[in-house]
């Protein structure tokens, strides 16, 4: 009976055991991490080309072969650094600091100007970004610390010999396939039209057909990702919105006619992308926005995510100086008086159109080649300002108090030119203030496309709303985006073969040791023995000792 | 770490090999014996299982945390009264004599403990990528376990001994109880002092080395005086 459940129920344990031991925790350390974002505009390749490691981490101040992977924190690594990573290198994974806010303003400069060099660069090993995690800093500290302990001892060899046997080590591991290019890229561009109190205008004898009225198109580019996956603060997005219900607001209730249509266009685009998607937008046919152009408004980083400065500037940039009496010069003037109000001061930037170059500077260039008057608002006096595309953001109250400035100044700006009005008479007043509860919600818009956001809100407000996209050509692709999954970085405490050598070295030592205790164990018994006996009657049998020896 | 590490940690588990090797139980061809010894353990551990996963709440969840919790640990430990009731088997179905007998029960049980509880963890883990000082340190506490197993048999046997010193038998039923709750009074201990693991194993081995000493000296009398 036993034998018969014995046999059974050992084979049961045999597997349920091993199942219960797989459940053990393994002990490899796991963090998020997220990869350097890939893509592809005008046949140039950005970001890193690669995804899976598999080498020792080193520090930034150790490593000097393409088996090793660098690990280090964003504000330790310097642009000379990760050029010399990027070419020489087996990977790198960059620790995110815990708190951009905390850091001053010259570490947030340089963390922009890092993020611009690998925005600009392709990347032949794989990069990664991790998330700030406390374990990861301890690993990366230690891996700094070892090797600054290493190079300043120039000991004994017997010292440096103890010390690669205690040194730890670490392998960091990044699973993970290549990215894969995804043949329906695309970038969907969003617009919708303002249309005048229509009503009003039939009251008004002198009204002309409302689609003979000259446009005002206002666009912005909504940024999708950044250095990595994430999204970026979109205040351009964030003040056109604010427009879009501010003037449907005005129009919907004020007695005055509005002598100009207003269109509202956003894209997934940006910086980034070469803005594909106001280019694709002037390429539609039939398109009867085009046909009456007053001026073409763009906003590009209105407000700087990542800055230093605690104040705010606009600028207004343009690709020809605007003469006198131009619609852009007045526009420029009303802008100008409008910020005075709030004491900012407005500075006009030139800069020529360069073709040559692959990438447009600025957005209304697209529309300045196509001989729109055109020009962008920004709060950048360079194109080549970094900030333009980093993905960090610092002061969040900041951000919004300087969306709100920024969205009065344009929206009275605007005004004031719609309705020919002094710039001093304030119409965003009252019932029609932008107030932070207006601002607020249109943070959260993400993408074109994300849970149908930003359609709804154009369609709330506008007439005409239409989205299209701008498909990547399955030949010669102006654009690409890759597929990116999920990984994961391990970061294994590895020891180097030496320490396993010292180690069977130690284990012969104890092995013998617990050999030679075995093989005099009788010896020991027959002492045992000896203390037990109270009588003296040593009993020697001649098999005795020798039957110990089983003990 | 590697393949050559979960060499190592298996070079620690020699002494089971020296310990069947040299103290003759290989001349006896006791393999076989051994064997049954862990059946039996496997035995046993199944319907250790069975009575804890029928009587008692799981705590599998607040020891994973590293808690140390008193009371469940007791009840556990009076589960393991089921070990002693499992050596009991082996001495009383395993046949062998005198010294043989002992080591055959102690040995197989230490053994299939081994195999069963640390044998996957080395296999997956001792090879796996990370380094860590756990698995040598497992490897030796099952040295420790091993003397721990041999002296458990031998008070057992002690126990079931009529011939036994009246005077030592309360000492034999002490040393039993300290043995079966040891997971509750030195793990308790272990986790009030927050020592390091290897001073853990360093204390384990002293309180099994302790125990054995005592078991040998009663076993010795015994053996002397009827003769084996």
């Amino acid at each position: 009976m036993l034998r018969e459940t014995d046999g059974g129920m050992s084979y049961f344990l045999l597997i349920a055991i091993p199942v219960l031991a797989f459940c053990l925790p393994v002990m490899a350390s796991e963090f998020e991490v997220m990869s350097m974002s890939k893509f592809d505009v005008n046949g140039q390749n950005f970001g890193s080309r690669q995804s899976s490691i598999s080498l020792e981490a080193r520090s930034l101040y150790s490593w000097n072969t393409s088996r090793h992977c660098v690990l280090t924190r964003l504000i330790n690594l310097s642009v000379n650094d990760f050029d010399k990573i990027r070419q020489n290198a087996g990977g790198l994974i960059i620790m995110l600091p815990s708190d951009i806010m905390k850091l001053d303003a010259e570490a947030k400069e340089h963390i922009a100007v890092l993020e611009q060099a690998m925005l600009t660069h392709t990347g032949a090993v794989p990069i990664y970004f991790a998330p700030y995690n406390i374990n990861l800093e301890k690993i990366i500290d230690e891996i700094t610390y070892t090797t600054i302990k290493a190079s300043s001892q120039n000991q004994t060899s017997v010292a440096q010999l103890i010390m690669s046997v205690s040194a730890n080590g670490y392998h960091a591991t990044v699973g993970g396939t290549n990215k894969v290019a995804n043949k329906n890229s695309k970038i969907p561009i969003i617009y919708g039209e303002l249309l005048s109190n229509q009503l009003h205008l039939k009251a008004n004898d002198n009204a002309v057909d409302a689609h003979k009225l000259p446009v005002i198109l206002i666009t912005a580019t909504l940024k999708t990702f950044g250095v990595f996956n994430d999204y970026p603060v979109n205040a351009d997005v964030t003040v056109l919105l604010a427009l879009i219900e501010m003037f449907s607001k005005l129009h919907s209730t004020t007695n005055m006619a509005p002598n100009y249509r207003l269109i509202f266009m956003i894209s997934d685009t940006g910086l980034l992308l070469n803005f594909q998607g106001s280019k694709k937008w002037l390429e539609i046919d039939d398109n009867s926005a085009l046909q009456n152009v007053e001026f073409v408004l763009c906003l590009d980083t209105i407000i700087e995510s990542l800055s230093s400065n605690p104040d705010m500037d606009m600028y207004m940039h343009v690709s020809k100086p605007p003469k006198e009496k131009t619609s852009i010069s007045h526009f420029f003037k009303l802008l100008k008086s409008t910020a005075e109000k709030y004491n900012i001061t407005v500075e006009g930037v030139h800069k020529k159109i360069n073709l040559a170059d692959s990438k447009l500077a600025w957005e209304h260039e697209r529309f300045s080649i196509k001989r729109y008057p055109s020009f962008t608002l920004s709060s950048l006096k360079s194109h080549r300002s970094p900030s333009r595309t980093t993905i960090f953001k610092d002061d969040e109250t900041r951000i919004l108090t300087h969306t709100l400035i920024a969205s009065r100044i344009v929206a009275e700006a605007l005004a004031s030119f719609m309705y020919k009005m002094e710039p001093t008479t304030s119409i965003f007043d009252g019932q029609f203030a932008i107030k932070e509860e207006n601002v607020l919600p249109y943070f959260g818009i993400k993408s074109v496309l994300h849970n149908n956001d930003l359609k709804d809100a154009f369609e709330k407000y506008l007439n005409n709303v239409k989205i299209i996209y701008d498909k990547a050509d399955s030949r010669d692709p102006d654009f690409m985006f890759y597929n990116e999954n999920d990984v994961k970085l391990n970061v294994y405490r590895v020891k180097p073969a030496i320490f396993d050598i010292f180690l069977t070295i130690l284990i012969g030592f104890y092995l013998l040791t617990v050999f030679f205790g075995i093989q005099y164990f009788p010896l020991f018994y027959d002492k045992v023995s000896r203390l037990t006996r109270d009588d003296t009657s040593v009993q020697t049998n001649g098999h005795y000792p020798e039957r110990l020896k089983f003990k | 770490m590697t393949l050559y590490h979960f060499g190592n940690c298996v070079a620690l588990l020699m002494p089971y090999y020296f310990t069947y090797k040299y103290s003759g139980l290989s001349e006896y061809g006791a393999f076989w014996k051994c064997i049954q010894a862990g059946g039996i353990y496997i035995f046993t551990q199944l319907c250790k299982m069975l009575v804890l996963a029928t009587f008692f709440y799981s705590d599998t969840s607040s020891t994973g945390n590293g808690e140390f919790n008193f009371f469940a640990e007791i009840f556990r430990c009076s589960v393991d009264i089921a070990d002693l009731l499992g050596f009991a088997l082996i001495l009383s179905r395993i046949p062998g004599k005198g010294h043989s007998k002992l080591i055959t029960a102690g040995l197989g049980w230490a053994t299939a403990e081994v195999i069963l509880s640390r044998g996957i963890m080395l296999w997956v883990g001792a090879r796996g990528t990370e380094f860590s000082w756990i698995y040598i340190l497992k490897c030796l506490e099952s040295n420790v376990m091993l003397v721990q197993h041999i002296s458990t048999a031998t008070l057992i046997w002690l126990f079931t001994r009529h011939d036994l010193n009246k005077a030592l038998k309360p000492l034999v039923s002490v040393l039993l109880a300290v043995t079966v709750f040891k997971g509750v009074w030195l793990e308790g201990l272990l986790h009030i002092l927050t020592i390091g693991p290897w001073l853990t194993i360093a204390v384990k081995a002293l309180v099994a080395a302790v125990i054995g000493f005592c078991t040998l000296h009663i076993y010795s009398g015994l053996a002397q005086q009827i003769g084996i």
